[in-house]
């Protein structure tokens, strides 16, 4: 442990508080801008995206000093940090970020476009996605139970509100479908909780406590039951089969950028979580002491039931956000099953999944934000509405064969198949073998999900298809795309660099 | 410069010439034209210079490209080219026929808008044949094997808005690739078994053991193929569809020679294997007679050559067979490879010249047409005077050397095998000279079908003039590159060249006396004849027909039985998607607790008791 300056009761590094610092002090920017001056409208957004450029900016710092970086440490000998994040959690936080500015960009370019989409207005929605991903960047770093329900909540509550303030149609139904799991899954949260402290006698995700618990069988039991609950109450945040009933429901009724915030930074923010609780175990299993063979057995069988019952169900749907939600729930599937194997490379694999997986899909949600609004009429929210896109817009054509293929794991998306091997690397390590079996099915079943879209894009359209407008790209949404393939295509090429960020 | 350095340019003049040649079509006809006899022009200059050159061998640079130490495969696969005086001289003779072409083309195919493509492939199938002739590597033969046999697909194929010509091209692939497979296994067994693919290397390791024996025999299945012999014979007729260029071509000096050529390189090793010298024979033995007597028969001198070709190429192989020595087999094989590439080019090239003068190859048309033009008559008589045997002639001599082999014995007196390839060789003789006389009469004897008239006369080139002078001087004076080159003049067995002298003089007689009259309706039994006695119905019937049915078969049984495995995860899947929809319509808060309540239940149920 470094050495921790003893004057103050709390020592203090804004550097490396700064990527959750930054998002947070954003989005008070933004509704202390809009209270002072309710007619300076055209600020939020920027403001939003250079306090979200400042938080990445401010990784490079931890990144360069010694690891795991630190902070918010008690003086004395027995000090405890109720922040620390190691590399995964470093890269889980640039991925929340990142993943947050492009949807930012999705969003843009100016307050008009977004008040036509969300109610509220632009500062109430800038405000909120700052907010949540604040929470999210916090999650992966708390060290404490309480630190890490408030920031879980902090990811979770804005989300719920965006989708509340979608105009989409239904979007109350959605939205009241969201907070319902949300709740539930706060009380499972909190009993969970409950239940640690009192098998550990400590409010800290600490690996010596954890041990000491193992030791007595009854409270071996009750801590077993904690980790339990806690896994359920994060099956709702990662939308895990059986928790998964209010994804679709949300996802129709937001708008595609909202909707991909919720596919991306809410899941990095539940990944991150999931990381922190069951990283004591991943510290004892790598002591040689294993004892949780029970808790590998029921990830396992959630991974494998999400990607199975998301896989089957993407193939007969039929609106393309439907469709990206059911995928949403397979890919929670991927990311949980190296997970599930409790080991550190595990962990890092899982974040490397994540990692293409998110590329993926903001490369798939931003071309839907695109393609959507002007297909209304014109089969309206259908994968019919995807005919001909390869001769009427060949650029959104290539951003969605990339995001599909990386989703899909085939090659020209390079990625994508690297992220497959990563993520079956470790339950083959492990022997899992059942699970193993259900994950190559799943390769092939989400070939086929996501090829059904893209053969959707080269067909040609119809020859009785009105002619859809041809109105150029939002600067904000093309910018993202951009950086978005630019990416993939990077990744694809160099493979082990988003195989290194994740280690 | 020495030999195969020679050789190496001039096979990439060739091959490199190829798609100069297309690029220069697409500029103008005539370019290409130029560019094709140009760089034909060179190619063949080199092959002399090659003939010149001292020995050597020579590894061809680009297929050495591995880093040192990084493979040891390569050993196996020595990828050498190598010279001797007779590969040099087959090498040349393959060049100068090709020269020939290309400059007949040009103004054969003069108003043929595909003239580039055609001259393109010409050059890269002539590279393919220099590549076969001259490597000592049994990969580099196949290679040029294989890009013969697809070139010779084009080039057949050539007048492709033809339904007859595009099916004689599929026939003739489909033929020789069906052959080809047998040759493939033949060449793979033969470097499995020498553990290298050098020519050298698997002639010593050829020791006559059944192994052995099982490799050259699929090996001589394949040459049957590609050099047309029987069963395979009847690609070669339906093959007329094509120019009659690339007709002279394939006939004279590369694909049907081709397979005469790889079991010459093999002589030692075919020496030694019983049952692939006692295929060879029979199949030549039977090939050169019946070839020879369906010759007669034919009602298009066209067909006539064609026949002619099938039953030379069977006199060519045959002393592979049967000789004493394998030298004795080499030297009378590459022999008459070497003149019958000359006589066949002149005849090829001057059926083409009157076939232009009489509008068409029938015996019908073409009769009488000598009168138009005494130059292309002399030149036809030529050919065929070669073409028979006639002594001292280039065809002549290399006949007998192929006859005194044969025959030949060292003091047990002639075998079976030898005495049924003697006798085959001994009526060949006779009916060659006696089709040869037919052919030469329908074109010189005065017109006699009433109303058709001679048409103007052809716009042929003073260069394809002198090519057609300059193959007629080889094959007359062809005879003396016997007494100057390793092209073994042999022995000639003065009893047997009397008995083939009386042969030939009644076969003339019997070419005069049973002359068709080719003006009238030809016989029943000429029509059949010219059928190829209904070859093509018993391919259909034998090969075309059950394959296609056991196709039938096997398609059924994929797609009734082995596919419905893979599509029965497609109904699982579909039927499970089905379901999961309707469990998740009702979308109320209610069912979603409910599924939170049960996934609850299960997991602890997992987690306790799993």
């Amino acid at each position: 442990m470094t050495a921790l300056p003893s004057a103050g009761l709390i020592d203090l590094d804004y550097w490396v508080l700064a990527p959750v610092l930054a998002p947070a002090l954003g989005a008070l920017l933004v509704l202390v801008v809009d209270a002072i001056a309710p007619r300076a409208r055209g600020l939020h957004l920027p403001i939003g995206l250079t306090s979200l450029g400042a938080g990445l900016g401010a990784l490079p710092y931890s990144v360069a000093s010694a690891t795991p970086t630190r902070t918010l440490c008690t003086p004395g000998p027995e000090g405890r940090c109720f922040y620390e994040t190691g590399p995964t959690g470093l890269t889980l936080q640039l991925i929340a970020l990142a993943a947050s500015l492009l949807v930012l960009l999705m969003l843009g370019p100016g307050t008009r476009h977004l008040d036509r989409m969300q109610r509220g207005g632009a500062a109430v929605t800038v405000a909120l996605v700052l907010a949540a991903t604040a929470g999210a960047a916090m999650v992966v770093a708390a060290r404490d139970l309480p630190t890490w329900l408030v920031a879980i909540e902090l990811a979770t509550l804005p989300a719920v509100a965006l989708v509340a303030l979608s105009r989409g149609r239904g979007a109350e139904g959605g939205a009241l479908s969201l907070l319902m799991v949300s709740l539930t899954s706060f009380a499972l949260l909190a009993v969970g909780i409950g239940l640690w402290v009192l098998a550990t006698g400590d409010a800290s995700f600490s690996t010596d406590t954890l041990r000491v618990a193992f030791d007595y069988p009854e409270r071996h039991r009750v801590l077993l039951l904690a980790i339990l609950f806690l896994v359920a109450g994060l099956g709702f945040k990662l939308s895990a089969v059986p928790f998964h009933t209010w994804t679709p429901q949300a996802f129709v009724v937001a708008d595609e950028p909202i909707a991909a915030y919720l596919a991306t930074v809410s899941k990095a923010a539940a990944v991150g979580a999931a990381i922190v609780v069951l990283g004591p175990l991943v510290s004892l299993t790598a002591m040689g002491r294993d004892d949780a063979d029970s808790i590998r057995l029921v990830v396992g069988v959630l991974a494998a039931a999400s990607m199975t019952l998301g896989n089957v169900l993407a193939l007969r749907m039929d609106d393309p956000l439907r469709l990206l939600a059911w995928s949403t729930i397979a890919q929670a599937g991927w990311v949980l099953a190296p997970l599930a194997m409790l080991t550190p490379s595990a962990v890092s694999a899982s974040v490397a999944y994540l990692l293409v997986y998110v590329l993926g899909s903001l490369a798939v949600f931003g071309v839907t934000a695109a393609v959507h609004p002007r297909a209304e009429g014109a089969g309206g929210r259908s994968l019919a509405a995807y005919l001909g896109l390869a001769r009427r817009s060949p650029l959104l054509a290539v951003v969605l064969g990339l995001g599909l293929l990386a989703l899909a794991g085939l090659p020209p998306a390079v990625v994508g198949v690297v992220a497959k091997i990563a993520a079956i690397g470790p339950v083959v390590a492990t022997g899992q073998w059942w699970l193993v079996a259900v994950l190559v099915v799943n390769i092939v079943l989400g070939i086929a999900v996501y090829l059904r879209w893209l053969l959707y894009a080269v067909r040609p359209a119809p020859a009785d298809a009105p002619t859809t407008r041809g109105e150029r790209l939002d600067p904000g949404l093309l910018i993202a795309l951009l950086v978005i393939s630019a990416a993939l295509i990077l990744l694809s090429l160099l493979p082990g660099l988003g195989l290194g960020l994740a280690r | 410069m020495t030999g195969p350095i020679a050789v190496a340019w001039a096979l990439l003049v060739l091959v490199g010439g190829a798609p100069l040649i297309l690029g220069a079509g697409l500029v103008s006809r005539r370019l290409a034209s130029g560019l094709a006899q140009l760089l034909a022009l060179v190619a063949a200059g080199l092959g002399v210079v090659a003939v010149m050159g001292a020995h050597g061998a020579y590894t061809l640079p680009v297929l050495r490209t591995a880093p040192p130490g990084a493979s040891t495969y390569l050993p196996l696969f020595p990828a050498r080219l190598a010279t001797t005086s007779l590969v040099a001289t087959i090498a040349a003779t393959v060049l100068l026929v090709v020269l020939a072409v290309q400059v007949f083309a040009a103004s054969y195919l003069d108003d043929d808008d595909r003239r580039p493509a055609f001259q393109a492939t010409v050059s890269l199938f002539a590279g393919a044949m220099l590549l076969l002739v001259v490597s000592r590597d049994l990969v580099l033969t196949l290679v040029g094997w294989e890009v013969m046999g697809w070139c010779s697909y084009l080039l057949i194929g050539h007048w492709s808005r033809k339904a007859a010509a595009r099916r004689a091209a599929y026939k003739a692939f489909l033929v020789t690739r069906l052959a080809d497979a047998a040759f493939v296994i033949g060449i793979v067994a033969l470097i499995a078994i020498a553990g290298s693919s050098d020519y050298g290397a698997v002639v010593q390791h050829a020791d006559g053991s059944r192994a052995t024996d099982v490799a050259m025999t699929a090996l001589v299945i394949g040459v049957l193929g590609k050099s047309a012999q029987i069963p395979f014979q009847d690609w070669l007729i339906d093959a007329m569809e094509g120019p009659t260029p690339a007709s002279a071509l394939i006939h004279a000096a590369t694909m049907v020679a081709a397979g005469t050529w790889v079991l010459t390189r093999l002589a030692a090793a075919l020496h030694s294997a019983t049952v692939a010298s006692w295929v060879l024979a029979c199949a030549t033995a039977a090939t050169m007679s019946y070839a020879a007597f369906t010759a007669f028969l034919q009602t298009d001198v066209k067909r006539i050559l064609a026949w002619s070709t099938i039953s030379q190429v069977g006199v060519m192989l045959s002393p592979l067979a049967v000789a004493e020595t394998a030298v004795d087999g080499q030297g009378a094989a590459a022999g008459h490879l070497f003149s019958h590439a000359i006589f066949k080019a002149l005849l090829f090239l001057t059926v083409g010249w009157l076939a232009v003068l009489a509008g068409s190859t029938a015996a019908r048309d073409l009769s009488g047409v000598g009168a138009t033009s005494i130059f292309a008559t002399a030149v036809w008589g030529l050919g065929l005077v070669s073409l028979a045997g006639v002594p001292f002639t280039v065809g002549g001599l290399s006949k007998e050397h192929v006859i005194a082999v044969a025959a030949w014995t060292d003091g047990d007196g002639p075998g079976l095998r030898q005495g049924m390839v003697t006798a085959a060789l001994l009526v060949t003789v006779a009916m060659t000279a006696a089709y040869a006389t037919r052919a030469f009469l329908i074109v010189a004897r005065p017109r006699t079908v009433p109303g058709a008239e001679a048409g103007p006369a052809p716009r042929t080139g003073l260069l394809a003039r002198a090519t057609l002078v300059a193959l007629a001087v080889a094959t007359l004076a062809g005879g003396l590159v016997f007494l100057v080159s390793p092209l073994d003049p042999g022995h000639l067995d003065l009893p047997l060249l009397g008995v083939s002298v009386v042969l030939i003089a009644t076969g003339v007689l019997v070419g005069l006396r049973l002359r068709p009259d080719d003006a009238a309706d030809p016989a029943p039994l000429m029509t059949r004849a010219s059928r190829g006695w209904g070859a093509d119905a018993a391919y259909v019937a034998v090969v075309a027909k059950p394959v296609l049915a056991l196709a039938r078969v096997v398609a059924y049984v994929d797609r009734e039985i082995i596919e419905s495995y893979v599509r029965a995860p497609g109904w699982v899947v579909s039927l499970g998607g089905r379901t999961g929809v309707r469990a998740h319509a009702p979308e109320r808060v209610s069912t979603d607790l409910l599924w939170v309540v049960l996934g609850l239940l299960v997991m602890a149920g997992v987690a306790l008791w799993g």
